[in-house]
């Protein structure tokens, strides 16, 4: 059968008709081989542009079909579809980009009409090698990964669980709760931080949907969309959860009296024994020992009164690791972040200086529960008349982090309520803007201002050690433009967020892209937040970029939204772009195989050929790319396709 | 050597015993006084770095400083604070009350203050002249007396009184309301000075004794309502006295010749004047009126009115507010071109030959600009009642 193409040339308003002479590209397009008959339109993408293609597809037999309008990922499958209703293969359209790539990017008219004669030139030799291609449907598991068990991952699993989902949720913690666990009151209500994190805490506890593994990292994930096989690692607690009744005496009759370890959940302010719970309503409530700092794996010698005291003998130093395999359909990443070491920027003298805090320390510090039994303290003991926060450490800073970390004003802000409410001391706030941009946040910031918080717009060049454990800050006032001097007793840095240390192996694992500073990729940064570029794959929270809790809470709850309507569902359609491999050409060398990123590609030994899989084809075409003898196949990127397409590019 | 610590707890213990005062620890400094502020160019501290040096304990500078006395009280920074701060009414004030107790204010200010508190007006006159104004008026002017009663009881404070431009106004005032048959009186000797100025010069004290004082004797006429011509004294008698227990009806003029606007449009007689209308900060901004001064002006047939770029809540001050009148050359010490000059140059653009007015200072400051820059001849000053007289008159 002849092939009969038509053209299609979208203005797209100005955006091409601007630059691009429409009318002479059509005209041109009108002449080149088998192209029966080619038209211009207002907006292609409109109803009437589509109804446009429809039609001609009857009256003038149209088998294949190029639309000159945007890309092939904001509107290919608006006109796959248009074809579809007018009785076409979806895959005989071929997409010709000549707005983002000539009309957007071509300063010159003449020689963006030119360049979008050649790209639809290139796009009609093409088509004509189009094959039709079938697609299939796969089903769908119906259970969910959560990756991170701070209050984004808790929020999605609850949200899925109460649907009827299963969640397993992963926690590399001994306990659950994230940062939220660590503070104590929220911004800008106030209200207590476990106050609210605890009832959802006990909800992932209680609800039989939910399968949580603490202490535990995702170490492997294969399979495809749909279909996720998970390998979950569990690290030995050495407190069997099996057996723990969350007595706690196991940490009472430690050999060690008192807690003489620095306490990582206390962000180094309090210590604990070697064996711990984070805090009293931790979930699970089931001890931890450290290795490193437990006599017996020290030494082996130990007297173990912690186990003499266990009244169910759930203390076993013999757990080994353990594997876990779960299949799952969706994956949700929230794996959150760390804050900014603030000892990186030395001239605060953190680390130096027994008076200067970060904010982190200061939520365990007014945290009740917290080493400090919500007391403020300076080093000494003693209560401080004068402190300073300073904002913006570690961020909006092109020496450590450009960003803004978007919490920290609130939380200064919080903390200057906090510290002048409970002690009385003078605060001082250093700033550079204050930004104070969600909902009642501005009104926040106008009531601690009426609070009699002082606010200094400047930041603190160097924090000195002056008598009496005083420390001497000296800034610029920029309001004054006066460089001047003010002597506190604290200091609390105000310190930004960041991702995780290992982000790199975490999204290696989790198949996920990030930006250069490690937070986790969006499909699109207004339009898919929380959808990943890999299938399937969603992210939430503070991993993504920093945000505060409602933010976090809607965006868990956004995700969790996502990853249902793919697993409720049920099916998903198989890749279109998937590659096939001639037997008779491979030659069995495994490029192939090294190459392909999603496991989809095995050697068959007997035969001595790679085999595809394309169930687990994702149509990347790598393999497609590196494959020496031309065996692989991929459908839409046939070498005719290709080659047919760059003579189009190449011939005057 | 003033200590700046003492300086900053008085100064925040007399904020907290204004309304809003506080409000001032909410600055965003946004500098939209600075701005807004007609001396904004001129003065060492706008009302944004004034409340900075709060922050850095250095009020005692801002004392020192020509800050506290560059300030026309127009209240335009204090309209569009984004945080409610009450600049003019407290900041300022406070920090001339600061001023006067530990450094110098400007000594045509001492002057005026020390006549009021001895003579009752701010010009040092006699008390006895306050009727002089009505010297030929062709009709007895009736000053009230204990047991008389009338409807309005006639506030005319110390402009209208005493200053020769005031006492053509105050004149023609008291001849619209006999066209009206208006039962109205005055108090006379008996007056004294209302005070505003003084309240916002930072006097507290002496306000408060005017004030108490005022209200005494106050009680001893019969009258429905007071009536006044000032809207300086309009804002103390309405926003201030009753404060301090005091809660008589008071009205600007232009709002009952608006009420009663039928009446007077039957024998109004067409003018030919393209004029346009500067709303007093006290008047407009600070109370609100800006509708009934234009509703008298569009009622006289054949004048032209056009607007000033600058109008109703934007109106641009005279300069003469907050006691400003009383301390001319220090302000010309400091600020280059004043604001009554840039207020004629704006009303001549528009085109108009009169200017139109309802406060006497506006009258005596505007008069005085317009023979600085030279539009004698071209800009003529007119209070709305002297164009109704005007647009009367014809027809006799």
């Amino acid at each position: 059968m002849e092939n009969r193409i038509g053209v299609y040339i979208c203005h797209c308003g100005t955006n091409i008709a601007g630059k691009v002479d429409v009318e002479k590209v059509r005209e041109y397009a009108s002449h080149l081989k088998n192209v029966v008959i080619a038209r211009t339109y207002m907006f292609m993408c409109s109803e009437p542009g589509q109804e446009m293609i429809i039609k001609d597809i009857k009256e003038y037999g149209l088998n294949r079909i190029v639309v000159a309008a945007c890309t092939e990922t904001l509107h290919g499958h608006t006109f796959r579809e248009a074809a579809k209703k007018g009785g076409l293969n979806p895959y005989l359209v071929q997409m010709v980009s000549i707005r983002e790539f000539d009309s957007w990017v071509t300063e010159n008219k003449e020689e963006a009409t030119e360049k979008a004669k050649s790209l639809i030139r290139a796009g009609v030799y093409r088509v004509n090698y189009h094959r039709p291609v079938e697609t299939t449907t796969y089903p769908v598991n119906s259970n969910v990964l959560i990756v991170g068990a701070g209050i984004a991952g808790i929020t999605a699993a609850l949200v899925l669980a109460d649907a009827g989902k299963h969640v397993y949720l992963v926690e590399r913690q001994g306990f659950i709760g994230g940062n939220m666990a660590k503070f104590d009151k929220t911004f800008p209500t106030l209200d207590c931080a476990s106050c609210i994190l605890t009832p959802k805490m006990s909800a992932v506890k209680n609800n039989p949907n939910i399968t949580l593994y603490t202490y535990s990292d995702v170490e492997k994930i294969d399979g495809f969309v749909g279909n996720f096989d998970v390998t979950i690692n569990r690290r030995p607690r050495y407190v069997r959860e099996d057996l723990c009744i969350g007595c706690l005496s196991c940490i009472e009759n430690c050999v060690y009296k008192e807690p003489k370890f620095i306490s990582e959940f206390d962000e180094g302010i309090g210590k604990r024994k070697p064996v711990y719970v984070s805090f009293p309503q931790a979930i699970p409530l089931v001890p931890v020992i450290d290795p490193e700092t437990c006599i017996q794996f020290r030494t082996g010698k130990c007297v173990q009164t912690c186990l003499k005291g266990c009244p169910t003998k759930a203390i076993d130093f013999s757990m080994k690791e353990e594997k876990v395999n779960v299949k799952v359909g969706a994956i949700i990443a929230a794996t959150g972040f760390k804050v900014f070491d603030a000892s990186r920027d030395s001239k605060y003298g953190y680390g130096k200086l027994p008076n200067v805090f970060t904010t982190i320390q200061m939520e365990r510090m007014l945290n009740s529960a917290g080493p400090t039994g919500g007391e403020i303290r300076l080093q000494d003991g003693s209560v401080p008349k004068e402190v300073a926060i300073i904002n913006c450490v570690g961020s909006r800073n092109e020496n450590f982090n450009a960003y803004c970390s978007r919490v920290c004003c609130m939380i200064g802000l919080k903390h200057a309520h906090m510290i002048k409410d409970r002690i009385g001391a003078d605060v001082t706030i250093f700033y550079t803007d204050i930004r104070a941009n969600g909902k009642g946040y501005e009104e926040f910031y106008r009531k601690i201002m009426l609070e009699g918080v002082n606010f200094v717009r400047g930041e603190v060049a160097s924090i000195i050690p002056s008598e009496n454990n005083r420390l001497t800050i000296i800034f610029e006032d920029t309001l004054l433009s006066r460089v001047r001097k003010k002597e506190v007793d604290m200091v609390i840095l105000n310190v930004g967020l960041e991702p995780h240390d290992d982000w790199e192996d975490v999204r290696k694992v989790l198949n996920l892209t990030c930006t250069k500073e490690g937070w986790l990729m969006e499909k699109h940064p207004k339009l898919a937040p929380v959808t990943s570029l890999s299938d399937g794959r969603f992210i939430a929270g503070a991993a993504q970029f920093p945000k505060d809790i409602p933010d976090t809470v809607a965006q868990a709850e956004a995700a969790a939204a996502e990853a249902m309507s793919l697993v409720d569902r049920g099916v998903v359609e198989s890749e279109p772009n998937v590659i096939s491999i001639d037997e008779n050409k491979c030659s069995g060398c495994k490029m192939c195989i090294s190459v392909c990123p999603f496991n989809a590609i095995t050697y068959n030994e007997e035969k001595n050929i790679a085999e595809v899989n394309i169930g687990l084809c994702k149509g990347c075409g790598a393999c497609n790319a590196v494959c020496p003898s031309g065996a692989i196949s991929q459908n839409n990127y046939t070498d005719d396709e290709l080659f047919a397409e760059i003579m189009g590019v190449l011939r005057e | 050597m003033i200590n700046s610590r003492e300086i900053l707890e008085s100064f925040e213990g007399r904020m907290r015993e204004f309304i809003d005062g506080e409000n001032f620890k909410k600055c965003i400094q946004c500098g939209i006084c600075g701005g807004s502020c007609p001396f904004g160019f001129y003065t060492d501290f706008t009302p944004r770095k004034i409340i900075t040096a709060t922050r850095a304990e250095i009020v005692n500078e801002v004392i020192e400083s020509n800050a506290p006395w560059l300030c026309t009280s127009c209240n335009l920074c204090t309209s569009r604070c984004p945080s409610k701060i009450p600049i003019t009414d407290a900041l300022i004030p406070v920090l001339r009350e600061l001023a006067m107790n530990y450094s110098h204010p400007p000594d045509e200010l001492g002057q005026a203050l020390t006549n009021i508190h001895r003579m009752g007006n701010s010009f040092g006159e006699s008390n006895k002249k306050r009727t002089k104004w009505s010297e030929g008026i062709g009709f007895p002017v009736k000053v009230l007396k204990k047991g008389e009663h009338v409807e309005y009881l006639f506030i005319v404070d110390d402009f209208g009184s005493f200053d020769l431009r005031g006492q053509e106004i105050t004149k023609a005032i008291a001849k619209l309301f006999r066209i009206l048959g208006i039962d109205f009186g005055i108090l006379g000797e008996k007056e004294k000075s209302i005070g505003d100025h003084v309240r916002l010069a930072g006097e507290f004290g002496l306000f408060e004794e005017i004030a108490k004082s005022n209200i005494n004797e106050l009680k001893n006429y019969s009258f429905e309502k007071i009536i006044t011509m000032d809207p300086h004294a309009f804002n103390s008698l309405k926003n201030e006295y009753p404060k301090f227990n005091f809660s008589k009806d008071v009205i600007h003029y232009t709002q009952l010749i608006d009420e009663r606007l039928n009446d007077i449009k039957k024998i109004l007689h067409p003018l030919n004047y393209t004029v346009t209308y500067h709303d007093p900060c006290y008047l407009g901004r600070k109370n609100g009126i800006y509708d009934a001064p234009r509703r008298i002006i569009e009622s006289i047939p054949g004048i032209k009115f056009v607007e000033m770029y600058r109008n109703r809540e934007n109106s641009f001050c005279c300069g003469g507010g907050g006691g400003g009148i009383w301390y001319d050359s220090y302000i010309k010490k400091y600020v280059k071109v004043r604001p009554a000059e840039e207020r004629v140059l704006e009303a001549s653009k528009t085109g108009a030959n009169v200017l139109l007015v309802t406060c006497p200072i506006d009258a005596i400051m505007f008069e005085d600009a317009i023979k600085v820059t030279g539009l004698e001849g071209k800009l003529k000053v007119m209070d709305i009642s002297e164009l109704l007289l005007e647009s009367i008159g014809k027809g006799v």
